[in-house]
């Protein structure tokens, strides 16, 4: 059995092929996944970076064309890519080790856009949801997928992935909190009403910022927005008397000069007794004057010193997540080891089987010929047994040392061409009949002994 | 006694390394430990104060392993009246170190003989004592505190990436709440020097250089803390005033008396 990844993500493909793929209704798109010939097992992951389909298969050549053609007609409805270009060019393909690895650098956020962002996790752990509840989920994908969530718990745990803000919003709070020491008890004033001050609404309400207020130039329109969110709404006229009971000032409000100049933010900081005050300016332009970063406790950020933080955050995430890489190595050879007892036992059992039907066939076979009496034909049933399990009995033990080591691949595969395991015109190849139903015993582990080429 | 000051530094040790790796992580759980273990040293440490008093040869009130060491479990047990309410995981870590550092070495001087003077009777030089100490150490608290300002105000100024330090905020009502306490103790150590020195030479004043440095000291801090407070001084002037004044009342009590 093999594992394998099939499907497309921010790195292969842009937004507008991605949403063409994007699974809306998930069990109807499993059914169709586990009704091919190929796919034994399998779980969907469809967000808005990526759309994959991670199966397991005893054909991997054909599943990946099956799969291939899935995304073709049951995700994309038959239709030309948009922009141009074939399927082929925006989709991957992972085997194996490569597979697993790749499921676990995608639970633990290191391939994600934003490395270390906390959301996919939660959309992973959906996907394994929705597979289990349609059943398309069998035994080597949950232990693969609850390894991936551990994986990503220790990542997050072990590194520091995700301790640095990335979105500009994010930064602008925590900017917030290194200067303030409790948010909830601040005091926001939001100049204009536009969009980016609707989504800097939502987004500091939801940091639990205390008291927000709105001015405006259009007192209308900062009220309409106001009444939306339940704060308070004032003209431009009452702006030096809000500044200097506001905390943190988010400004994006259209004109050719700078609202806030530096003469006036100093007026409004002597008014504050030395209380800090943090200036966020969104506008284009400029809606606050550079030169009021030089106030003492004047904070000011504009968007590119927002983006500049955030840009050096995300650097900072991905020197982690070299950190990150480590720990996914050592579980996928955790996971590894888990398939290689996983193919142990079957093997243990297969040449047991093998070595008792040559034993009992042959006994068989000879009993006939000398007419053996009960007592005799019980002690050569006696001397067969015992001879066959001083035969098996070393190659059996190592074999069972072998099962939580890696290289232990190796050793079941020389077992299993030793002892002829694997063909069918070996004596006592018949048995094999009679273990067909062991979907295990079937595991092919022969990649997962090659060298990790990634 | 010496052991339960040992015991005191070491918890003091664990408790700084838990506070830095809860601000590198960052963790809370690791924080949470930190302050735990300033807590336990903080009570190891009382144990040995109280255990002082029965002891035959007592180290002398003048032994500045003593006062060092009551100095840190002062300064210790303030944190920890303030971390309950201001998130502080950033000073804990400097102030664990410090605080085994100094306690550390206080317990190896208070093992040295020479060090034992003899009981000293009386509330007056007890007073003094234990007041300047005290002053000197929420003092030290203000300096750490302005130092950390200076750090942040700085990075937050040059738009660098988020720091793991407390709020500006924060630090500045760490930086005002010790220098106000700690100026009034330092003042009541002042005030209970001359009725020592008088029960001991018969004169208020006898003109030494740690009389005139600790005066001088003082007069400085009466500065700062008018500036502070009346002056309306920002926070930032604060911080560094709070640095250098430390810099400066340290020598006077601690340096001057080194050097001689």
């Amino acid at each position: 059995m093999k594992i394998l990844l099939f499907g497309m993500s921010h790195r292969s493909a842009p937004v507008e092929v991605r949403e063409r793929y994007a699974v809306e209704d998930h069990s109807a798109a499993l059914e169709k996944l586990v009704a091919l010939h190929e796919v034994d097992e399998a779980v969907l992951i469809s967000t808005c970076n990526r759309v994959e389909v991670v199966a397991t298969t005893r054909q991997p050549d054909a599943a990946i064309l099956s799969l291939f053609r899935f995304f073709h007609r049951e995700l994309g409805g038959d239709t030309p890519i948009p922009g141009g270009g074939e399927l082929d060019d925006h989709v991957y393909e992972y085997r194996d080790r490569d597979a697993v690895k790749h499921i676990f650098r995608v639970a633990s956020a290191i391939d994600s856009m934003v490395v270390g962002e906390p959301q996919i996790l939660g959309q992973v752990k959906d996907a394994y949801r929705k597979a289990l509840e349609s059943g398309s989920c069998g035994p080597v994908l949950s232990r693969l997928f609850q390894r991936a969530f551990a994986t990503a718990k220790r990542v997050k745990n072990e590194t520091r992935i995700a301790h640095r803000p990335v979105s500009v919003a994010r930064v602008a709070v925590d900017l917030a909190r290194q200067i303030f020491e409790d948010l909830g008890q601040k005091t926001a004033l939001m100049i204009g009403a536009g969009d980016m001050i609707e989504a800097s609404l939502i987004a500091l309400r939801r940091e639990g910022l205390g008291h927000l207020r709105v001015v405006n130039r259009s007192p209308e329109r900062a009220e309409a927005l106001a009444a939306r969110f339940g704060v308070s709404a004032h003209g431009l006229s009452e702006l030096d008397g809000l500044l200097e009971e506001s905390d943190i000032v988010l400004s994006c409000i259209g004109g050719d000069r700078a609202i806030l100049t530096r003469e006036r933010v100093a007026a409004v900081l002597r008014g504050r007794r030395s209380r800090p005050l943090f200036l966020i300016d969104l506008g284009v332009p400029r809606n606050v004057e550079p030169e009021v970063h030089g106030l003492d406790q004047a904070f000011l950020y504009d968007m590119d010193d927002l983006q500049e933080v955030a840009m050096k955050n995300e650097e900072q995430r991905r020197r982690e997540s070299l950190a990150g890489e480590r720990i996914i190595v050592e579980e996928e050879e955790r996971f590894a080891g888990w398939l290689v007892a996983l193919r142990a036992v079957p093997t243990i059992k297969h040449l047991r089987a093998r070595a008792e039907h040559v034993r009992f066939s042959e006994i068989e076979r000879f009993a006939q010929r000398l007419d053996l009496s009960p007592d005799q034909r019980e002690g050569v049933e006696l001397l067969t047994r015992a001879i066959v399990n001083k035969l098996l009995h070393p190659p059996l033990a190592r074999l069972g040392a072998q099962t939580d080591r890696e290289e232990g691949l190796a050793v079941l595969e020389e077992a299993r061409a030793l002892f002829a395991l694997d063909d069918p015109g070996a004596p006592g190849a018949e048995i094999d009949r009679e273990l067909q139903g062991d979907a295990i015993r079937r595991v092919d582990l022969s990649d997962w002994s090659q060298d990790d080429e990634s | 006694m010496i052991e339960l000051q040992q015991t005191a530094a070491a918890l003091y040790l664990a408790s700084g390394i838990a506070a830095l790796v809860g601000l590198t992580l960052p963790s809370r759980q690791a924080s949470r430990y930190a302050v735990v273990g300033l807590g336990f040293g903080a009570v190891a440490q009382g144990l040995a104060f109280a255990t002082l008093h029965r002891l035959d040869t007592v180290p002398s009130l003048r032994s500045l392993s003593l006062f060092g060491s009551f100095a840190v479990w002062v300064g210790v047990i303030f944190l920890l009246l303030l971390v309950r309410r201001i998130r502080l995981t950033g000073l804990l870590a400097a102030a664990g170190p410090v605080a085994f550092l100094v306690v550390f070495l206080a317990s190896m001087g208070l093992e040295n003989p020479a060090d034992s003077g003899g009981r000293v009777e009386g509330i007056v030089p007890h007073a003094h004592v234990l007041l300047s100490s005290a002053g000197l150490s929420l003092l030290g608290g203000a300096s750490l505190a302005g130092l950390f300002f200076l750090i942040q105000h700085r990075r937050l100024k040059r738009k660098t990436t988020s720091s793991r330090l407390p709020s500006l905020e924060a630090l500045d009502r760490v930086n005002r709440i010790a220098l106000a306490v700690g100026f009034a103790l330092l003042t009541l150590g002042v005030l209970t020097g001359p009725p020592w020195l008088y029960s001991v030479s018969g004169e208020f004043w006898s003109g030494s250089e740690h009389e005139m440095w600790t005066m001088m000291a003082w007069g400085i801090y009466a500065g700062l803390t008018a500036a502070r407070f009346v002056g309306g001084q920002g926070p930032r002037q604060a911080a560094a005033s709070a640095v250098a004044g430390f810099a400066f009342l340290f020598f006077a009590v601690v340096g001057v008396g080194l050097l001689r």
